[in-house]
């Protein structure tokens, strides 16, 4: 590529580029680059297989916790957005392992701005522009001052292929001064894509989101997005916006490890399930790393017998579709919220053609009297009441004993397998440690459920069975009195 | 409700002895299309009480030629495991209900949906 010169002869020079660059990123310019996904903490290396198995790579596990990052090459984008374990995905500009921070803000700010020129963004821009038309969308933004035409868009083309890094700036400021001209003859010519209208370069609005984690920086993430927000501003003359942004800048630092991204999700993936929510309602994200912990096999009868509005039958019967599901709850509006997700995605799954039907059934019941035959079933999965935003920690008590019996009851003895997410973890324990002769526990994977602390506890049933083990002189009704205990210990004796 | 869950279910009225298989009065019966999967199929019928599923799709209707007894060799016996597979997993019990062989309580079926939600004198 020749070098550009004047701005005239730079707009001529770009036109004629870009309908050749243009035909080359439809050829399928594949770039390889590392794509960042945040998932649920403790949930990790579940996504690293889920990854490993659908895209074929391997995937890092990043320090700080909650993200994961892996190569691809431009072709897999697709198959990425249909990962189930990541909330969000990024791509990722630059990342450093070790990055000298100073010891005083000052130089550490201005460290920072410098750094903004001289990032590679080419490819990770350019694999944001492909993105825009794979992501799900809030909806299309309308607004009167978006007039694109085509001059725009192959300007944009070209400074976007231009891999001479210092050349960027150039062809973009120029780029504005030109479009500003023809912009009024643009808004004459209709524009039928809609992707090419977001993507023009004189009208990109950007944000820069900053995590920052570790004791030792001198600065704060509110510093750092401002001061390296204003570097990318000027480089790239693009437009700050809170709100209306198309292109998010991620700043991410974790002690000495910093990594740049641009997002490529726009709402997080985690709610795609859910029509009808709950007071509770799990993010799909964490229900199918629940899932995945289990491992569901073909015809394996998956029970949630507390169900809310069933978000974790609902993700397995989608994702884990050779298993059974069996959904259920005491609560009216619980079961008729799970009743109403299920033909929802029922639905959708009719609109893209093909049998929509999905394993899985609904029915109402007491959890600690399930109309359910002994040993019937291979997994429990669910979620335990947290006794803040939903029961109380006084019915715990009773309610974890009484609830473990009943699974332990229905679950197959030997083979079954069970999956609980809770936040009471002392309550849990406590019950579970009484039951040694029904359950065994095997894993803990911690998680943060809506800021609160909570565990996954995998438990395997015993081969023991039911009736006729140690526990089984416990009464599990009615409070718990430590006479009460000893008596019974005696018993066993 | 689908066959399949039906299988599973039982009454649980205290002191009830014989609790299943649970009979089948339906009001509204749908039939929808699943798609096939043989190997989920022949897995699943060892899991069943065959029987208790041959008496439900009779009560609805739906038996067509189900055999009585489970034929030999089925895990490779598509035609049959198509019919397995339709009584379990495409006929849908809509609207209806459930009744307790030994006690005839009777449990409720609306949206497709069972209410097995017991009162507090039948715990």
């Amino acid at each position: 590529m020749s070098s550009q010169e004047g701005g005239a002869a730079e707009s001529g020079l770009n036109a004629a580029a870009a309908s050749t660059s243009r035909s080359a990123m439809n050829d399928g310019d594949v770039l390889a680059v590392t794509i960042g996904a945040t998932v649920p903490t403790g949930f990790e290396h579940t996504a690293a297989e889920e990854v490993k198995e659908k895209i074929g790579v391997d995937a890092q596990i990043g320090k700080d916790r909650g993200r994961i990052y892996f190569p691809i090459t431009t072709d897999k984008l697709s198959q990425v957005h249909l990962l189930r374990s990541v909330d969000n995905l990024f791509v990722v500009v630059a990342e450093y392992d070790h990055y000298p921070f100073k010891e005083s803000k000052e130089e550490t700010l201005t460290e920072m701005m410098q750094l903004a020129s001289k990032l590679p963004w080419t490819d990770a821009l350019a694999v944001w522009k492909l993105n825009g038309k794979l992501k799900k969308r809030k909806g299309y933004r309308k607004g009167g001052n978006v007039t694109k035409a085509k001059s725009n868009c192959e300007v944009t083309d070209a400074a976007v292929d231009d891999t001479e890094q210092p050349k960027l700036p150039q062809a973009l400021s120029a780029a504005g001064s030109q479009t500003k001209a023809e912009s009024t003859a643009a808004m004459e010519t209709s524009t039928t894509d809609s992707e090419e209208a977001e993507t023009a370069a004189k009208l990109l609005k950007f944000r820069v989101t900053c995590n920052r984690a570790g004791d030792r920086h001198s600065f704060s993430s509110n510093e750092a997005a401002r001061d390296f927000g204003g570097a990318v501003q000027e480089f790239f003359q693009w437009k700050a916006d809170m709100t209306k942004f198309d292109v998010e800048v991620l700043l991410n630092i974790h002690n000495e490890e910093m990594v740049i991204g641009i997002a490529l999700t726009e709402e997080s993936l985690h709610r795609r399930n859910i029509s009808h929510f709950g007071p509770t309602t799990l993010r799909s994200t964490l229900c199918y790393g629940m899932l995945r912990l289990c491992k569901p096999q073909a015809s394996d009868i998956i029970l949630d017998p507390m169900c809310g509005t069933g978000a974790i039958p609902l993700e397995g019967a989608i994702e884990f579709n050779s298993s059974f599901y069996v959904a259920g709850d005491n609560n009216d509006m619980a079961v008729n919220r799970t009743v109403n997700n299920v033909c929802h995605i029922q639905k959708r799954m009719a609109e893209k053609g093909g049998a929509s039907g999905l394993p899985i059934d609904t029915i109402q019941w007491d959890l600690c009297n399930l109309p359910i035959r002994t040993g019937s079933v291979d997994i429990v999965v669910t979620d335990m009441p947290f006794g803040k935003r939903m029961g109380s920690r006084k019915k715990n008590w009773d309610l974890y004993p009484s609830c473990l019996r009943e699974m332990a009851r229905v679950c197959t003895p030997g083979t079954g397998k069970a999956v609980l997410l809770t936040q009471d973890k002392k309550c849990f324990t406590k019950a579970i440690s009484r039951m040694g002769g029904l359950w065994k526990r095997l894993h803990t994977v911690w998680v943060n459920v809506g800021g609160l602390h909570a565990g996954v506890y995998l438990l395997k049933r015993t081969g023991g069975v039911f009736g006729q083990t140690p526990e089984d002189v416990y009464e599990s009704r009615g409070t718990v009195k430590a006479c009460g205990d000893e008596n019974s210990d005696k018993e066993l004796a | 409700m689908k066959l399949l869950t039906h299988n599973m279910l039982t009454s649980h009225v205290k002191g009830v002895v014989k609790g299943y298989p649970l009979l089948i009065k339906a009001t509204e019966v749908k039939v929808n299309e699943v798609d096939f999967n043989p190997q989920f199929v022949s897995r699943m019928i060892p899991k069943l009480e065959w029987s208790a599923l041959v008496q439900a799709a009779d009560e609805l209707g739906q038996r067509e030629d189900l055999p009585g007894e489970l034929v030999p060799e089925y895990e490779n016996n598509e035609e049959f495991l198509k019919k397995v597979h339709r009584v379990l997993l495409e006929v849908e019990v809509i609207e209806g209900v459930l009744q307790c062989p030994e006690s005839g309580r009777e449990f409720p079926i609306s949206r497709g949906i069972p209410n097995m939600l017991l009162n507090d004198d039948e715990v």
